[in-house]
């Protein structure tokens, strides 16, 4: 009979006796496995890189902080750019003319006149 | 093995997997003596060899000790992991393999106690078994070895490889028959006499 493929049935029994090794893991093996045991850490995930100009915003304190300073800032600029009347005396020490300011003065606190004209 | 106390009786290995990760050292005890038979024979079945197939098993188990800390709850069962890893690193060894092996290397039957000639005609067959996967494409030899050595389901092989129940019906009829094409010729060999 020429020789060809094994039938079923001997390949199954050859699998059957594959299934049937059940070797028991040596003292040695579980040493080696256990010996591996040792609690992991876990591997620390890279910081995302950031730009400069975000590092620079989170420095500030975020875009809540630096709306705040944009505002305060370009108001300043406006003041000293178009000062009201009443920073008027300030902007002119600030530039070297001695002025005056009374806190208390009289002229502006009873300007009206109201309490003592009835 | 010395048996551990009943600790973690009915919990699931992934259960056990996370507590080893937060530090119970007994989580590993217990989940090596669960798992490590298992995946030693799943070795020697493929492998013949029992110094290889104890490196497979210890390799893999090292590996999910490392993998414990990033486990993903709820994906994945650690027995389809590991039959995953180990089936990997036994086609890894298969294909670096496909050479001549000495009879001292084969791994000895554990069943029963067989007579010397019985126990060699074992070791022969297993080994002739093992030589004829690492002739196989690797995914045959890995859903051959999986279906017919390991006993899953087809289902159960389309997830440990990472594919369809129809690729695994494939790749394991392929196998088969790839498999008795190779065997054939040593039939007499392995003391299946022609009638």
């Amino acid at each position: 009979m020429m020789m060809t493929d094994l039938n079923d049935d001997i390949l199954e029994d050859i699998f059957a006796q594959a299934r049937a090794v059940a070797p028991v893991p040596s003292d040695d093996l579980i040493a080696r496995v256990m010996a591996g045991a040792t609690v992991p850490q876990a591997v620390p995930q890279p910081a995302p890189r950031r730009s400069l100009g975000q590092q620079v915003l989170d420095l500030l304190g975020g875009w809540t902080a630096v709306s705040g300073l944009v505002t305060a800032t370009c108001a300043g600029v406006w003041i000293g750019v178009a000062p009201p009347a009443s920073v008027e005396n300030y902007t002119a020490t600030y530039f070297g003319d001695e002025i005056n300011v009374s806190i208390f003065s009289e002229d502006a606190i009873f300007a009206t006149g109201d309490f003592f004209d009835g | 093995m010395n048996a551990m106390p009943d600790l973690f009786a009915g919990a699931p290995d992934e259960a056990l997997l996370i507590a080893f990760a937060n530090g119970d050292a007994q989580a590993a005890q217990a989940l090596t003596e669960r798992l490590l038979p298992r995946v030693l024979a799943q070795a020697t079945r493929m492998l013949a060899i029992q110094a290889e197939a104890e490196e497979v098993a210890q390799e893999a188990m090292i590996r999910l000790w490392k993998q414990a800390p990033d486990w993903r709850q709820g994906e994945a069962q650690v027995s389809t992991w590991l039959y995953r890893v180990v089936s990997n690193l036994c086609t890894d060894i298969l294909r670096k393999r496909r050479g001549g092996v000495s009879l001292d290397q084969i791994a000895e039957p554990t069943d029963g106690a067989p007579s010397v000639v019985q126990k060699m005609q074992t070791n022969a067959r297993m080994q002739a078994l093992s030589d004829a996967l690492a002739a196989l494409p690797e995914r045959q030899a890995q859903a051959v070895s999986l279906r017919h050595l390991e006993g899953l389901s087809n289902p159960e092989i389309a997830e440990i490889m990472d594919t369809n129940v129809r690729s695994v019906e494939s790749l394991t009829a392929r196998g088969k028959r790839a498999l008795a094409a190779i065997m054939a010729g040593r039939k007499a060999e392995l003391g299946y006499d022609d009638d």
